[in-house]
């Protein structure tokens, strides 16, 4: 509930428009049975001008009920809906302050649900509050009071239900509270389980795995349906239980007024209200019941919105420092990395220099740790031990502007969003002309299948880029890469779906425009990297040997097999 | 595609198994109103009892004798009333439970049994808010408005009945401002209804966008482009907080309208009853004895009225999650082909004849291909990007059909062979590689679930990703999910290959599956490879020419076209579009 204090500072006005339009309406309320004794009354005296007079008094509290209840809707719905979207809006910052470790610890899957479902129950619990907790207390504290006035001997028959209901209540609430959490927790796996199904759907049907899933699925439905089943048993428990012991207590004190009726004639009367009064009593504390339903799942959505806002962001940048790029030489001083969760560091104390300008290439066996060294480039993570520099500068001592200005990555796997093929273009470069564009597609051998679509650059591209190619999705994700013009290029594996034609040329057109750039190339395949002013060689996250490609034929027996084994292969491809 | 089924259609095909149970709730509802109707009347009686004993002054014991047992029954009719109420509810939840229940379950089996063609078009986003809120708000509404308006009906009825069986003229009275009544609150649950169903458009639209950007976080944080989604963010967030407002406002102004109307109708009440007291018409303490009466029926009638309407946004997001849930049931499912035939082997091979297909009508992607892959063959399919060669995967293992042309397994067209088979036996592995949440051994063993320990264990060591999985603690029980970052892209890879090994298909397709691997594992790969295809057909779809030299047949794909096919010395020989593809591959040497 904390986290929602500053949104109630900030919109205190509607705040209080609520509450006092809540009151009014809630009073409102209290004064009807009242307005209808009288009426009642003043039939029974024969004074017609009484009952003309209340008669105008309920209609006028009709219209004020009316104007108060409308407007207290508007204002808490205005309320509740600015809350909330204020609250995603803080939620999806946060997450976009969130390094990529960050939002893995999370999983994709559980942030969406966060930011959709638990909202949702936030808008709920916040209606909720305005709406009827502000008007039960009202009610129930009045309707204490005036069954207490009506027959004072019995106080304590009052106070001992409402004690009742207070007791049994917050036992019945607490033990609710744990199953709602487990239900959370299933709502969550049935979330990934139907997610990940939708992503690999195609896998799922060529290994006939329909029925499996579905046996999975139902599983975990059953489970959900367990806890459900639990919550509605406690419902319909709790609210008949109430009202029994609410009918048991105006009994038992009809009963002791009848059994003292002689002392106190007078007591005849009070029956009647006292029964409404407890009524009234016993039907707000049930709907505050309910609605604690609501509030206690909105409570559990509330603490996962604040686990999201109490994360601290893993990579940090340092934002006082200039904002203009770096020079384009890197340099790992003994970097060490491992991935949360894992015993085993990925990359072991790698130490190497790259002056600006050249061209480095990367290579090692599936796993030796090629694409994590490309992302502490990028400072996707941050070391666990060491120093990775950019210019001369730690990573950790550059604003992120210089950073994201100075490194361009294309990543492995070629992720375009949907809009169209400019808006992901330019996703490298806001400020890119038409020109800086056309020429990176250019590079990127993507110009020829965009100049195919009747309108170019303007083409849609789907969700999950769905109307493009594996080939196509690359050579764009490798023009996003080249549009930025930074003096550091990081092709991660990139060109794995392009055929060998394409490569070739897009490989031609690096070496001839980027001459400037310090380009680092992960590549599988050593024909890529041969070039390269100074090649790394991993070796299960261990850096075992660097240099061009005549020095480590003669001195690195790993590139040697490597290389040996390509070449194998090209001469069984000859024959 | 099968006849949509209409919201209320949907609820009663789920509620119907239960008709007993709904049956006994309404009984049992209808007993609980009835006893609650009574009860207050013996309270009424043990007072008027205990007057008349004090004006007898406190002489007559009979009067205390009935006001103790009037008291008795007016306890006796309410624990009847709660006692029933309380088995209904029990019952109206397992019922609400098992439905919602039925209806995941289905929705899930129906994913499992839609065209690839569906998922293709859909958002994910907006196919998992099925799941997350639809359900949802159809098991809420279930849950709580059932039972309301079965117990409402029950008590509108009930005293509609009663009021005209005192007076029909007050009863008329009372019910009069009913059509304008309902009128108003017909219009407000339409405009109500238009903003809960803009509400629902605009979650399932910023669904969408939060999962498509956080998938490609890498890429927003890579290229420092938080802010511009922090952007396009505000936009969507900003639709849902004015539909989800308006929706709120309009639903939520029901409850007190009709709590003000019902005040009204009081007015009407009274002022009637006066003037017919005041017109002769009724004695006074008859008119008066009326009036106490029709001020509580007026009361009672417009009570149901009021809880009616408050749960009826709930009601809305129901019938609007129900739509949805019904149009996705209704969509076209794969043919399984039950009565076809069997594929137990292939014994002769697979053959593609003049097949033309398009995804969208009128964009034709493949003209007229023709392939013959014969048993024990290896084909490759080579092309340009954007030649259709993935397209021709996507045909083999029937995930869309052909437009015209046949594509047959051993003579029999594709299309008469049962699904089932027709997948048991073509094996795949995808560009992309998904890992399920579970563990390794889960993940391997996805095709052949009752797989032993050893078999996973073969498979991995010829996928060259045993030794990885043994270095981890858990080993093969190790707990992995597809966004955890435990196998980098080759080793999703690999454990993909080891899971189609696994599988021992007779028909293979190989989509660039060796495409993100190392060359030192590529090498052991395609040893492994070498050996599956061995005595099995298959069907390679590759850019890169190296892995495709040892197949027996070599089709060149340009534009939906076959442009050249041979073997690889044929094509070699004849100098054209292959041969200039393998030159320039192997200038980089």
């Amino acid at each position: 509930m904390k986290i929602l204090l500053p949104y109630f500072k900030k919109y205190w006005r509607d705040v209080v428009l609520t509450t006092v339009f809540v009151i009014i309406s809630a009073f409102a309320s209290l004064f009807q049975p009242r307005v209808l004794e009288n009426i009642q009354k003043a039939l029974i005296k024969d004074q017609t001008s009484g009952v003309i007079n209340d008669g105008l008094w309920l209609i006028i509290l009709a219209i004020v009920s009316i104007a108060s209840g409308i407007l207290s809707v508007f204002y808490s719905a205005k309320l509740a809906q600015n809350i909330t979207s204020d609250l995603r809006e803080t939620t999806y910052s946060k997450i976009q302050s969130f390094s990529f470790a960050n939002i893995e610890y999370f999983s994709t899957g559980s942030l969406t649900t966060r930011l959709i479902n638990d909202m949702n129950q936030v808008t709920n619990l916040l209606m909720n509050l305005f709406l009827q907790l502000l008007r039960m207390p009202i009610l129930i504290v009045g309707s204490i009071i005036f069954s207490i006035i009506t027959i004072p001997r019995y106080w304590w028959a009052t106070l001992l239900m409402t004690g009742l209901i207070i007791f049994i209540g917050s036992w019945v609430l607490k033990k609710m509270g744990i199953v709602f959490e487990k239900f959370q927790g299933t709502m969550d796996e049935i979330s990934t389980q139907a997610k990940e199904t939708l992503q690999g759907v195609r896998v799922v049907k060529s290994f006939n795995q329909e029925d499996q899933e579905v046996k999975k699925f139902d599983q975990t439905s059953d489970r959900l349906n367990g806890y459900n089943l639990q919550i509605g048993y406690w419902f319909s428990t709790i609210m008949p239980a109430f009202l029994l012991m609410g009918y048991l207590i105006i009994a038992l004190v009809t009963y002791l007024i009848g059994t003292s009726i002689k002392s106190h004639p007078a007591d005849v009367a009070v029956i009647s209200p006292y029964l409404n009064y407890i009524l009234t009593l016993l039907f707000c504390s049930l709907n505050v019941g309910m609605v604690s339903m609501t509030f206690t799942r909105g409570n559990v959505s509330l603490r996962r919105i604040k686990e999201v806002l109490d994360t601290k962001p893993d990579v940090v940048f340092n934002e006082k420092v200039p904002k203009s790029a770096l020079a384009g030489s890197i340099e790992f001083d003994d970097v060490s990395f491992t991935y949360q969760g894992n015993t085993d560091p990925t990359l072991e104390h790698i130490s190497f220099k790259a002056n600006a300008g050249e061209q480095i290439g990367i290579i090692g066996a599936t796993g030796s740790g090629k694409s994590t060294l490309a992302q502490l480039i990028a400072r996707i993570y941050d070391p666990t031990a060491g120093k990775v520099k950019i210019g001369g500068s730690d990573l950790r001592e550059v604003s992120e502007e210089a950073l994201r200005k100075t490194v361009a990555f294309v990543l492995q796997k070629a992720i375009l969003f949907s809009g169209t093929i400019k808006s992901n273009l330019k996703q490298g470069n806001s400020e890119a002309t038409n020109y800086e564009i056309e020429r990176a597609a250019q590079m990127a051998q993507a110009q020829e299948f965009i100049q195919r679509y009747s309108d170019n650059y303007d083409h849609e591209v789907e969700e999950r880029s769905a109307n493009l190619s594996g080939g196509q999705k690359q050579r764009l994700s490798i023009a996003r890469g080249l549009i930025s013009g930074a003096p550091i290029l990081i092709l991660d594996d990139s060109t794995s779906a392009l055929d060998a034609e394409s490569e070739k040329k897009v490989q031609q057109a690096l070496e001839k425009e980027l001459t400037g750039t310090t380009t680092v190339i992960i590549a599988e395949k050593l024909v890529s990297v041969m070039h390269a002013d100074k090649i790394l060689v991993l070796d299960q996250g261990k850096l075992v040997a660097q240099g061009t490609h005549k020095e480590l034929l003669k001195s690195s027996p790993i590139y040697q097999e490597i290389y040996q084994t390509q070449k194998a292969k090209e001469k069984r491809g000859d024959l | 595609m099968q006849k949509q089924k209409t919201p209320w259609q949907y609820f009663v095909s789920y509620l119907k198994p239960f008709w007993k149970g709904i049956l006994t709730v309404v009984l049992l509802s209808l007993i609980s109103n009835v006893a609650n109707i009574i009860a207050p009347k013996y309270l009424g009686n043990a007072v008027t009892d205990l007057t008349h004993f004090v004006s007898s002054g406190f002489h007559n014991q009979g009067n205390i004798a009935d006001f103790y047992s009037a008291l008795g029954k007016m306890i006796a009719f309410y624990a009847l009333s709660i006692i029933t109420m309380f088995i209904s509810w029990i019952i109206t939840t397992r019922f609400n439970a098992h439905a919602t229940n039925h209806m995941r379950k289905n929705l899930f089996g129906k994913f499992q049994r839609m065209t690839i063609r569906y998922f293709d078009n859909h958002q994910d986003g907006k196919l998992l808010s099925l799941f997350t809120s639809d359900l949802d708000n159809v098991y809420n509404a279930l849950n709580n408005a059932v039972f309301e308006i079965i117990a409402q009906s029950i008590g509108l009825i009930g005293t509609v009945i009663m009021m005209f069986m005192i007076n029909v003229k007050l009863a008329i009275a009372t019910i009069i401002s009913t059509p304008f009544v309902l009128i108003l609150s017909i219009w407000i649950m339409k405009k109500a209804k238009k903003y809960l169903d803009l509400q629902q458009d605009e979650i399932s639209n910023l669904n969408g966008y939060i999962n498509e950007q956080i998938n490609g976080q890498k890429v927003i944080i890579a290229n420092g482009l938080q802010e511009d989604s922090i952007a396009g963010f505000k936009g969507y967030n900003g639709k849902v907080k004015d539909a989800m407002f308006k929706g709120q406002f309009y639903s939520g102004i029901l409850f007190p309208l009709m709590n003000g109307l019902s005040l009204l109708n009081l007015a009407i009440v009274i002022g009637y009853g006066a003037y017919m007291i005041v017109s002769g018409e009724v004695t006074k303490a008859v008119g008066l004895g009326l009036i106490v009466m029709f001020v509580e029926y007026s009361q009672n009638y417009f009570f149901p009225l009021t809880q009616v309407t408050s749960i009826y946004s709930m009601i809305q997001l129901a019938i609007a999650g129900a739509k949805r849930l019904a149009r996705v049931e209704a969509q076209e499912e794969e043919d399984q082909v039950a009565d076809g035939q069997e594929l137990t082997k292939l014994e002769q091979g697979v053959s593609l004849k003049d097949v033309h297909f398009s995804y969208k009508e009128g964009k034709e992607i493949l003209h007229g291909v023709s392939i013959d892959v014969d048993k024990g063959n290896s084909v490759a399919l080579v092309g340009p990007t954007g030649s259709g060669k993935t397209t021709v995967m996507n045909l083999l293992n029937r995930f869309y059909d052909i437009d015209s042309g046949s594509i047959t397994f051993d003579g029999k067209n594709i299309r008469n062979l049962t699904l089932q088979s027709l997948r048991n036996n073509v094996g795949i592995v995808l560009q992309e590689s998904v890992i399920f949440t579970g563990t390794i051994l889960d993940n391997i063993r996805y095709g052949k679930p009752n797989a032993s320990l050893g078999e996973v264990i073969a498979v991995a060591k010829e996928a060259n990703i045993h030794d990885f999985i043994d270095s981890l603690p858990d080993k093969y029980d190790t707990k992995v999910t597809d966004e955890n970052s435990l196998f980098s892209t080759g080793q999703k890879q690999l454990i993909s290959i080891a899971r189609t090994l696994l599988t021992d298909p007779d028909f293979l397709i190989l989509d660039e599956a060796t495409s993100n691997v190392d060359t030192v594992t590529e090498e052991k790969i395609q040893k492994a490879m070498d050996n599956v295809i061995k005595g099995r057909t298959s069907f390679v779809i590759a850019h890169r020419l190296k892995t495709i030299l040892n197949s027996d047949k070599i089709v060149v794909l340009q534009n939906g076209n076959i442009i050249e096919t041979g073997n690889h010395h044929e094509l070699l020989a004849q100098k054209g579009f292959y041969y200039k593809l393998y030159t320039s591959q192997m200038a980089f040497e």
